[in-house]
């Protein structure tokens, strides 16, 4: 287990198309321990996906539980390999900011709802139902997988991006 | 590193940002924040922007005079030092939505309310939509509250307005998530 620095852009791996993780690989879940292990150590972060901490793989972990806004609807702590949205429904407006992005927050539209398919870190084949923030925090770090940033979804740049306050 | 703050305005056409762009890329000045947007039939810029060497404004304002002589006008302000960085504004973030019949007085009496209270406003637009016949005002403000005002006090505050102005006005917390 191990706390890994986060990496911020302009790091190339940030805008790279992720390859699938070999769920049976002894690797994949020492990546998913560091993955939780940077997560909770960052104490504000719900979520965090792998080309974060320099590994080119599809393997993310959300948790929204300890957070204000996930307290109601969430799943505790989700590891996510080779995850899939497989629906997406209604639509929901946050002011997102990540960890690989310092200082800068905006308006990024998401869906509302979504049903998202992964092995979890038992190799369990899962298929699950979320809604509201833990939705929109799976969708932040699934684009990361794909290397997309936050920055790539803002609909409206005169209103809609903010130095973050600390 | 000198500090300027640079307003521009004019009617608006494409190349308006560009010429700006060019003279600013052309003199070695780096623009840190800038925004800009149409307003009415007008192109507005406003920029902070830095360099190196330059003590005073007067470089700006003499490579300006090109953009000046187009029509536009433009206004270059010298920072004091620090004015470049934003204060630390804690305390929780809101937007607040007034809208309702066209009026005189909106903007005046919401806002005045706000800076009695204050609350710090830290990005207002306003716009007139609807009819000639009836016309509609919209005013989106986002504002920090002080530490000793929640959202729910700023919407029982602003509830008088509603009454007295007779139009719609929403609060609503903006929470920033980290993911």
């Amino acid at each position: 287990m191990a706390v890994r620095e986060v990496l911020v852009y302009p790091a190339p791996i940030l805008k790279q198309m992720c390859k699938p993780a070999d769920p049976h690989a002894p690797e994949t879940m020492a990546l998913v321990q560091d993955l939780i292990d940077t997560m909770y150590d960052s104490g504000h972060s719900v979520g965090i996906a792998a080309p974060q901490i320099g590994a080119p793989l599809r393997v993310a972990v959300v948790d929204v539980s300890e957070s204000k806004l996930g307290r109601k609807h969430n799943h505790g702590l989700m590891v996510m390999i080779n995850p899939e949205i497989i629906e997406r429904s209604g639509q929901k407006t946050m002011r997102e900011g990540c960890m690989s992005i310092p200082d800068y927050t905006g308006n990024v539209e998401r869906a509302k709802e979504i049903v998202v398919h992964f092995f979890d870190q038992h190799l369990k084949d899962c298929v699950i139902h979320c809604k509201g923030f833990e939705a929109v925090a799976i969708q932040h770090e699934l684009d990361h997988l794909d290397g997309k940033l936050f920055l790539d979804r803002i609909s409206n740049p005169s209103t809609e991006l903010f130095r973050r306050k600390h | 590193m000198k500090h300027f703050a640079v307003t521009i305005i004019g009617r608006d056409r494409p190349g308006i940002v560009s010429d700006s762009a060019r003279i600013l890329y052309e003199l070695g000045c780096n623009v840190a924040d800038s925004s800009s947007t149409i307003l009415g039939g007008q192109f507005a810029m406003i920029l902070i922007v830095s360099h190196p060497d330059f003590e005073t404004s007067e470089p700006l304002q003499r490579a300006y005079a090109e953009l000046e002589d187009s029509g536009l006008s433009v206004f270059v302000r010298t920072l004091k030092p620090g004015g470049e960085k934003r204060p630390d504004l804690p305390g929780e973030l809101c937007m607040i939505s007034v809208y309702g019949s066209d009026k005189a007085g909106i903007v005046y009496q919401v806002t005045r309310l706000l800076s009695q209270n204050n609350v710090n406003i830290i990005d207002l637009a306003t716009k007139l939509i609807g009819t000639a016949e009836r016309p509609v005002y919209v005013m989106m403000c986002e504002a920090v509250l002080p530490p000793s005002l929640s959202v729910e006090d700023i919407r029982d505050m602003l509830e008088n307005l509603r009454e007295e102005l007779q139009v719609d006005i929403s609060v609503r917390n903006v929470t920033p998530v980290e993911l």
